[in-house]
């Protein structure tokens, strides 16, 4: 069984590679899980998963007679990571469409792939992970930028057939009336509310540890929330292969 | 609503209303903002937005077009960018009748907060803000925190705005779709 997630906000600063990893360490609690930094342009998440110092990242899988994906898995805090680099002129080189055979090639060994994916629906590569997903995760703020952004992520995901699993409210304020704010965003929504995460110093300081938050500090507030989100979050049993087969036959064309 | 005169300080088209936030606050301007959107999301959404500054910090919004006022007219605002943006600063007093009306009142850090979704101009503005205006923040949050959200809120229910902005995000991707050869992916 296999199911591809994107994690998604359309805008920048809602957490969502804090977010990625929390719900994937969560979810490998009981599946096997491999996490993805499809945000090719602004990588990030090696920083958050001691990861900083490897050499293959994604970037050497996607350029030309690149190595093979499984050389830029990383075995940590129980799930399988594959970082991307920081450096722009790996970017460059990559080319983004040949992200699809990589996911292809992991759903072959895993049952949940989680695809951090970038801030921005305003290129190729960035929207490449939500339409290689099967749906996505939306990933909110209790601001109206925020909501407008994720309602924009839900759109091109529906354009793509990729449907949406939850949305997920991060960095909620005491303040925010969330029990009144996440029932209306919710009648927008296809998913549910997966959980409301609390502002948190916990988050600043494992980002700091450069660690997950659930190995950092997996007793606060905002773990106990992601751990719950997973938990609200139903994978679907799906054939492997059929799924590979699917992503390998995504019509995407090759770079101009 | 009727606006006293002012001298014009800055008149363009900008794509975000986070840039005459900066700009008010950086100058510490008294005096107001008219954000007109251009190529609005609603075709019968013609109104304006009015945002009222006392030393850089907003105190009234209010929204020619539904004519409410407070923190509905910033949800009314929202996202139907870009901005035909002119700021206009008035003198001491002048705009004293505009902010007595109560309704029409936003906590300071609002319009920062969740027109923009800037929590750090947001705390910047709250820093700035005199002191009877840091009593009125306390005291919303006191009530339940409600006109600190109500932005929110009066987005949320506002259905026709948000259908706009799912329609406009349908056609965007499909357009896109086509451009970036994803229309056959299924």
């Amino acid at each position: 069984m296999v199911e591809a997630f994107a994690v998604a906000s359309g805008k920048g600063g809602t957490g969502k590679t804090t977010s990625t990893l929390a719900l994937g360490m969560a979810l490998a609690e009981e599946y096997d899980v491999t996490v993805v930094d499809a945000d090719m342009g602004m990588a990030n998440l090696l920083f958050h998963a001691d990861l900083a110092d490897v050499e293959t990242t994604l970037h050497d899988v996607l350029v030309e007679g690149g190595v093979p994906v499984e050389a830029a898995v990383y075995r940590r805090h129980g799930m399988r990571v594959v970082p991307c680099g920081t450096s722009l002129g790996d970017f460059a080189a990559a080319d983004p469409t040949r992200l699809r055979e990589v996911v292809a090639t992991l759903a072959a060994d895993t049952d949940v792939i989680l695809l951090d994916s970038a801030a921005t629906l305003s290129s190729r590569a960035a929207v490449l992970p939500i339409v290689l997903a099967d749906r996505v995760v939306v990933v909110l703020e209790p601001t109206i930028p925020a909501l407008s952004d994720g309602l924009k992520v839900q759109e091109y995901a529906s354009s793509y057939d990729t449907g949406t699993a939850g949305i997920l409210f991060n960095k909620v304020r005491d303040g925010d009336a969330i029990d009144r704010i996440a029932p209306k965003a919710e009648r927008y929504f296809e998913g549910s509310t997966l959980a409301s995460v609390p502002a948190s110093d916990a988050v600043r300081a494992a980002r700091r540890a450069g660690q997950p938050l659930l190995a950092y500090a997996p007793e606060s507030t905002a773990a106990a929330a992601y751990r719950q989100a997973a938990s609200a979050l139903s994978v679907r049993d799906r054939d492997s292969g059929a799924v590979a087969d699917r992503f390998r036959s995504a019509v995407v064309p090759e770079s101009p | 609503m009727k606006l006293p005169d002012g001298r014009l300080l800055r008149s363009r088209v900008v794509s975000d209303p986070r840039t005459v936030l900066v700009d008010a606050l950086d100058r510490r301007v008294t005096g107001y903002a008219v954000l007109e959107p251009q190529g609005s999301l609603l075709l019968d959404d013609d109104g304006r937005g009015v945002l009222t500054f006392a030393d850089g910090v907003p105190v009234v919004a209010y929204h020619t077009g539904s004519e409410r006022g407070g923190p509905p007219a910033l949800a009314d605002l929202a996202a139907s960018g870009p901005y035909r943006l002119d700021l206009y600063a008035v003198r001491s007093g002048a705009l004293d009748a505009v902010h007595d009306h109560e309704v029409f009142r936003i906590p300071p850090g609002m319009a920062a907060e969740r027109l923009v979704g800037d929590q750090s101009l947001a705390d910047r503005t709250r820093k700035v803000a005199p002191g009877d205006r840091t009593v009125e923040r306390a005291r919303d949050e006191e009530s339940g925190g409600e006109r600190s959200v109500g932005a929110v809120e009066a987005f949320l229910d506002d259905e026709r705005k948000i259908e706009a902005i799912r329609e406009q995000a349908r056609e965007e991707a499909q357009e896109r779709a086509r451009e970036w050869g994803f229309d056959e992916v299924s």
